[in-house]
């Protein structure tokens, strides 16, 4: 009927006595109360299975168990410069340990100072990772390690000439035998240094002390980012889990808007669907490792909230879970907070002392740039 | 109820909003699959975002991550309950003095489940049980206000298949999950006993997007219940529209759209006449634009019925729709204003106006404190007749768990 929208009649009801009546009303402002109490049920009862939640043990492949001689050799190994072709480029030069184990700078500089095109990733929590590279073309952190050695543009080594290095210095010779029964190998190198980096863990963050039960953890700004950050900021579908990273690729547009955009995971795939996406990577210490997104095109963690915030670079495979946020500059701000309080203690490493050069290999240069 | 319980009420809702915690850590039941925020899908509970309507339009999968869900088979189905209270005071205009109504109760309780069947099948059940008529709680008719399942990501338009009872894509403003309590009048307007449009319906929908951000939808409906009766579902209806910039054109992005409906229904008993079925179609143009924070939601509804609908002699022509600004300065309040019109046809002259204000402040997650006022005036029959006004407030706690 026209009209029909008119709101329907409220009900009035029998005539009460005023006692009934006062009784009648208290009874529903305790209904009103406790229904709102009732709403402030701790978030910690029960979490979906996106819920970000504290680190698990770090695992560790059957086929290369951690044992203290060889994180000792994957240690001189991960920081040793002869890895390198002129041996001048470590592990450490382009993830170091005093810049959150990661690179300061958007790319990295190889060798001959060659720039490559990604930042480079972190180390910190790599172990939990599925996929390691941006593009997750190696599945295991032993495979990662040894990659770059022979990157004409990160180590420019070969495989076989680095075997032959190390093997040509007793003092690893000695190491390799100790630790895998034989003369060192590629596999041998690659394992060594894995299980070096399992122990660069973050240890607990205030977020974590806050999933304890520890309420001032986090501040108030921390605390409504985190709302923020599960909710209107679009954070959790891919930065979820204990890793704050749900393992898979997405496009987010990140320089897809260049004449020839980096297609990222296309590139081992060569699956159409994969063009321009890359691995999500670990929040966890995150406010350590500027620059950020794959490319180092952002300089600050508000730099990036910013870009997600204008929901991306168009282009045809941008991921459906990118959108324009419309966050305020104080929702903003509080984002920011909350991924600063992903920060936890990460093992403080010394470098080591290298094996003595032998007439085939040079004094090492310390690793570090 | 009188002034000292408003008082009081609004003292609970003032005393509550204050003494909550600035942020709370409790998870609405329905987002507990995911463990999100209600924010993740609702910009202003229960009105959607982008990421919201992209994920109802994917069957209730997050879009791009079809892989990952588990279904309703391997962890329990999220089932929500969802009530309000509060209070809500009605003052009319001279016409209907003394109908004045104001009281304090929870009105509205319904059971919500959604939800992945399989690969690319969900659903959603919305059942709303029968609550007896009692002091301080509104009375309600059992029903299942929605029941559908969707059939998602066919084919490489990323085509929908929705069959079942549900809110049919030709109203492109969601009734259910609109910020003010005031409904769409245009939505509610029809022939006598005619269909509301505002209702779920029982159809199939197949639905879409296309290059250019063009999106499209066309549906099939057993239609309103002046169509009971017909050898077979009746109405069709079908919606273009197309969004420009990132976004659905919900919260993002600018969206123009255009509908369509041709049904049929039988003349109701009060009007007379043969009750054979007879036709009535709708035209609507719409418009979501959207500036940061802020939403501008345009609808013109144009309806031409047979004649035989309304007792009349010529084909009956109106037409009305809404202008609803909408702000969310924070993501935990939100405030608009709408403008409602319905220019009456002849047969009827009553010209419909309505001015609603509001806001809704979120406190936790899932908990909103609604506060209204709407004023409602429609044009008087005779030369000598006051319009009809009326004026509405409702102070009430929205909440779900």
């Amino acid at each position: 009927m026209l009209g029909n929208g008119a709101p329907e009649p409220l009900e009035r009801g029998a005539e009460l006595s005023e006692k009934e009546g006062a009784m009648n009303r208290s009874i529903r402002f305790a209904l009103i109360g406790a229904v709102l109490l009732a709403a402030q049920v701790p978030a910690q009862a029960e979490r979906g299975f996106l819920a970000n939640g504290l680190l698990p043990a770090m695992p560790v492949p059957a086929d290369n168990p951690q044992t203290d001689a060889k994180i000792r050799l994957g240690a001189q190994l991960y920081f040793d410069t002869r890895l390198s072709a002129d041996n001048s480029i470590s592990c450490a030069t382009c993830h170091d340990p005093r810049t959150g184990w990661a690179n300061p700078h958007p790319t990295d500089t190889g060798i001959g100072g060659q720039v490559g095109g990604r930042n480079s990733g972190t180390v910190i929590n790599a172990g939990y990772m599925r996929f390691q590279f941006w593009d997750g073309r190696e599945a295991s952190l032993e495979g990662q390690a040894v990659g770059p050695i022979h990157n004409p543009i990160e180590m420019g080594e070969t495989h076989e000439n680095v075997v032959r290095k190390l093997n040509g210095i007793p003092g690893y010779r000695e190491q390799f035998q100790v630790v895998f029964g034989g003369e060192a190998t590629i596999d041998a190198i690659g394992k060594a240094i894995a299980a070096f980096e399992r122990t660069i863990v973050s240890g607990p963050s205030p977020y974590d002390r806050y999933l304890a039960g520890e309420e001032e953890a986090l501040s108030p700004a921390a605390q409504r980012g985190m709302r923020l950050f599960n909710g209107k900021a679009h954070c959790t579908p891919c930065h979820s889990g204990p890793l704050f990273s749900n393992q898979g690729f997405h496009n987010i547009g990140v320089g897809m808007d260049k004449p020839k955009p980096d297609l990222g995971r296309f590139d081992h795939t060569k699956d159409p669907a994969d063009k321009g996406k890359f691995k999500v990577p670990t929040l966890r210490n995150i406010a350590e490792t500027p620059p950020y997104l794959h490319d180092g095109s952002e300089a600050t963690l508000l730099d990036v909230v910013e870009y997600y915030d204008r929901g991306g670079i168009p282009n045809p495979g941008l991921d459906p879970l990118m959108l324009p946020l419309h966050l305020t500059a104080r929702e903003k701000g509080d984002l920011v907070a909350f991924l600063e309080a992903l920060t936890g203690p990460v093992p403080e490493v010394p470098i080591p002392s290298f094996p003595v050069a032998s007439d085939l290999t040079p004094d090492p240069k310390g690793g570090l740039r | 109820m009188n002034r000292h319980t408003l008082g009081a009420g609004l003292l609970i809702g003032l005393v509550a909003g204050l003494l909550l915690p600035d942020v709370a850590s409790a998870v609405p039941v329905f987002a507990r699959k995911y463990g999100f925020d209600c924010t993740m899908c609702h910009a202003g509970m229960p009105r959607l975002n982008d990421f919201g309507q992209r994920f109802r339009q994917n069957g209730y999968q997050l879009p791009g991550m079809e892989n990952q869900e588990r279904s309703v088979l391997d962890s329990p189905p999220p089932v929500a309950l969802r009530t309000s209270a509060g209070y809500s005071g009605t003052l009319v205009g001279e016409q209907e003095a003394g109908s004045e109504e104001s009281a304090f109760r929870l009105n509205g309780l319904d059971l919500l489940s959604a939800g992945r069947l399989g690969p690319d099948i969900g659903y959603l059940l919305v059942y709303v049980p029968q609550v007896a008529e009692s002091r301080g709680v509104a009375g309600q008719e059992g029903s299942l206000e929605m029941a559908s399942i969707v059939f998602s990501n066919l084919g490489a338009r990323g085509l929908s298949v929705r069959a079942g009872r549900f809110e049919p894509a030709f109203l492109p403003f969601s009734v259910k999950r609109q910020l003010a309590v005031s409904p769409y009048e245009i939505y509610e307007t029809s022939f006598p006993e005619g269909i509301a449009f505002a209702e779920t319906q029982s159809g199939l929908e197949l639905s879409g997007s296309a290059a250019g951000g063009l999106r499209f939808a066309a549906g099939l409906l057993e239609g309103g219940s002046t169509n009971q009766g017909l050898d077979s579902p009746g109405d069709l209806y079908c919606r273009l529209a197309a969004v420009f910039g990132a976004g659905e054109g919900q919260t993002a992005g600018q969206r123009l759209g255009v509908s369509g409906y041709l049904g049929r229904a039988r003349p109701s008993a009060t009007v007379g006449g043969d009750s054979s079925p007879v036709s009535f179609n709708r035209i609507g143009v719409d418009a979501c634009l959207n500036l940061g924070p802020t939403s501008l939601a345009l609808q013109y509804l144009l309806a031409q019925d047979d004649q035989k609908l309304w007792g009349d002699d010529e084909d009956v022509t109106y037409g009305g729709g809404f202008g609803e600004l909408t702000w969310l300065p924070r993501f935990d309040l939100a405030a608009f204003v709408r403008f409602d019109f319905v220019d009456a046809p002849e047969v009827a002259d009553q010209d419909l106006r309505r001015f609603t204000v509001g806001g809704r402040f979120y406190p936790v997650d899932n908990v909103a404190l609604h506060g209204e006022y709407s004023y409602r005036s429609v044009k008087a029959v005779g030369p000598d007749q006051d319009d009809l006004t009326t004026s509405t407030v409702t102070a009430r706690a929205d909440f779900a768990f």
